[in-house]
């Protein structure tokens, strides 16, 4: 790498601050007092994350967010692993038929399926639950068919050698693909709870009652019902809305790159 | 035996999920399409057409495909556009770079939910960032959400603003793939950057291109959080898009039979798309490995 000009960078920090000012500024907004905000005044208070962790209820939402999206993310990554290993490593009966099947769920809308999946969910009494929140989620197409790529480099000596020694496949998945694909489950794994974490469009859906809101459909309802009667609250809604995107923030900032390869190398391969 | 029943087990969990969630659904919702009813009648009788006739006959239908035609028709060359002329200039590793592609990239994993609830304030009448902007220096007060002409702008923009950073990142690969020797070719020859760009990045990044105006084409027709949220397809239907209109009248109507049939009609445009973007991926890209 050549040494950095520092004219470069401080250029490009400063138009990425630019870029990003809408966001900046929400959450310097969460800081402020509503009547500050309208007169222009400054202060400094945390009282609007007090409401709106107390008064409207965004402690539990983030509670929901966090089960909903840590389930999904977890039943996800093993039920994609789990095929991924088995479309990887055996040939069977119907074996590219399934692949084909599970690649092709990455051509298909998810909107044909929510009248029906609102049904099938009905019927099985799960709306209103975290089940109903979680099990159309759990399926994974692209992580399915990502991992089975990246469990296909793997060389496969390395199996041979363990059912030599007598291994099941499952202490082969386990204690040999398992950890040799661990940046590529991570970055799904990652992948999986974002998209999770961001889902509106089935909460809105599947769940009516309050107690089950995630944090979109929380802050969503917030901004329309207009606390403030009138005038938004603005600065109230930025400290939900803050709330709202600190988690996986701070989960990017963690592992930025890991994640950007990942969906690079889905897209171009 | 045992062994032959192994892989099955682990795609068992899988294929079942994907079969109860994904493809039964659309069987379902082509049953769904032929029927009327609205969740509380006891039974849905059979009405064969009647429910895409009625969506061909209603001019919100053709409202909301015009929209988010519209929609995409100006969205998609604007994203691809920024999207390459700014990835063009990010390509080397250098910290600058980096640090800009990762302030960039912030929109796409940030909740959609979030971003429209901000520029609903950005782009408020009253104490909204844009119109301080602008009447300071003293160009008026737009009505962004409420005036049926700037509405879908405001969309737009917001949704470029989110996507653009998954643009840059997938040109910036293409970008890298383009070996090193043909610049330096073009460089022999006194090309001048324009030129060079013109004549050498622009053709070889081509399937980069390809690959991305059909993946934002397939998701401007999927496009339903900032509308739910920003304007729920007002002012006066100027920003209805498809998946909108699908929930009001599925979610909000309750009318099963005629929400079904635009889902079937919506995924057929769609599937249809996703097809002509493999033939394409097929038979253009050529990715060294």
């Amino acid at each position: 790498m050549k040494p950095e000009n520092p004219i470069l960078t401080t250029l490009s920090v400063a138009a990425g601050l630019l870029f990003l000012s809408p966001v900046l500024y929400s959450v310097w907004m969460s800081f402020q007092t509503a009547d500050a905000f309208y007169t222009g005044k400054l202060v400094f208070t945390l009282d609007n994350y007090g409401r709106a962790v107390g008064e409207f209820n965004f402690a539990r939402y983030l509670v929901n967010s966090l089960i909903v999206s840590g389930l999904v993310t977890v039943l996800g990554i093993t039920v994609a692993t789990l095929a991924a290993f088995a479309f990887a490593r055996f040939t069977f009966r119907g074996g590219d038929l399934m692949f084909g099947a599970t690649v092709a769920t990455l051509m298909i809308p998810s909107h044909i399926s929510l009248i029906p999946n609102y049904l099938t969910l009905a019927k099985a009494g799960l709306l209103d639950t975290y089940a109903g929140l979680i099990l159309p989620a759990i399926s994974n197409g692209f992580a399915a068919f990502f991992l089975r790529q990246y469990i296909r480099g793997i060389p496969k000596a390395l199996d041979e050698a363990a059912y030599m020694d007598g291994a099941t496949p499952l202490t082969v998945l386990w204690r040999i693909i398992v950890p040799l694909s661990r940046p590529a489950i991570a970055s799904m794994a990652l992948y999986i709870f974002i998209t999770e974490w961001n889902n509106y469009i089935w909460p809105l859906v599947a769940v009516g009652k309050q107690d089950l809101y995630t944090l979109q459909i929380g802050l969503a309802r917030l901004y329309k019902i207009n606390p403030g009667e009138g005038l938004v609250d603005w600065p109230l809604v930025m400290a939900a809305s803050t709330i709202t995107i600190l988690p996986v923030l701070i989960g990017f900032l963690l592992v930025e790159r890991h994640l950007v390869r990942g969906i690079t190398m889905g897209a171009v391969k | 035996m045992l062994r032959k029943l192994t892989p099955y087990l682990f795609v068992a969990p899988l294929m079942i999920f994907i079969a109860v969630f994904t493809y039964v659904p659309i069987v379902a919702s082509l049953n769904l399409s032929v029927r009327q009813w609205n969740f509380l009648t006891p039974d849905m009788p059979f009405v064969g057409l009647r429910n895409y006739e009625e969506l061909f006959a209603s001019s919100e239908f053709w409202n909301s495909l015009w929209v988010t035609t519209v929609f995409a028709v100006l969205s998609v060359p604007l994203r691809l556009g920024a999207a390459l002329a700014i990835a063009s200039r990010l390509v080397r590793e250098t910290l600058p770079s980096r640090l800009l592609r990762g302030a960039l990239f912030l929109p796409s994993v940030t909740s959609t939910v979030s971003i429209a609830v901000v520029f609903s304030w950005v782009f408020a009448t009253d104490y909204g960032m844009m119109n301080a902007i602008l009447s300071g220096l003293g160009l008026g007060r737009p009505q962004w959400l409420q005036d049926p002409h700037l509405a879908l702008w405001v969309l737009i923009i917001v949704n470029t603003w989110r996507q653009l950073g998954y643009d840059i990142v997938i040109y910036i690969a293409g970008l890298q793939a383009i070996p090193q020797e043909l610049y330096d070719a073009a460089a022999v020859d006194g090309g001048r950057r324009f030129h060079v760009f013109r004549r050498v990045t622009m053709p070889l990044v081509m399937p980069t291109t390809y690959f991305l105006l059909v993946i934002s084409v397939i998701e401007a027709f999927q496009v339903f959080t900032i509308v739910n949220v920003m304007t729920r397809g007002g002012p006066a239907g100027a920003t209805d898009m498809l998946v909108n209109l699908l929930y009001e009248i599925g979610f909000v109507l309750f009318d099963i039979g005629r929400g079904s049939a635009l889902a079937v009609i919506l995924f057929v445009l769609l599937v249809t798309l996703a097809i002509l973007k493999s033939r394409i991926i097929g038979s253009k890209v050529h990715y060294e490995a």
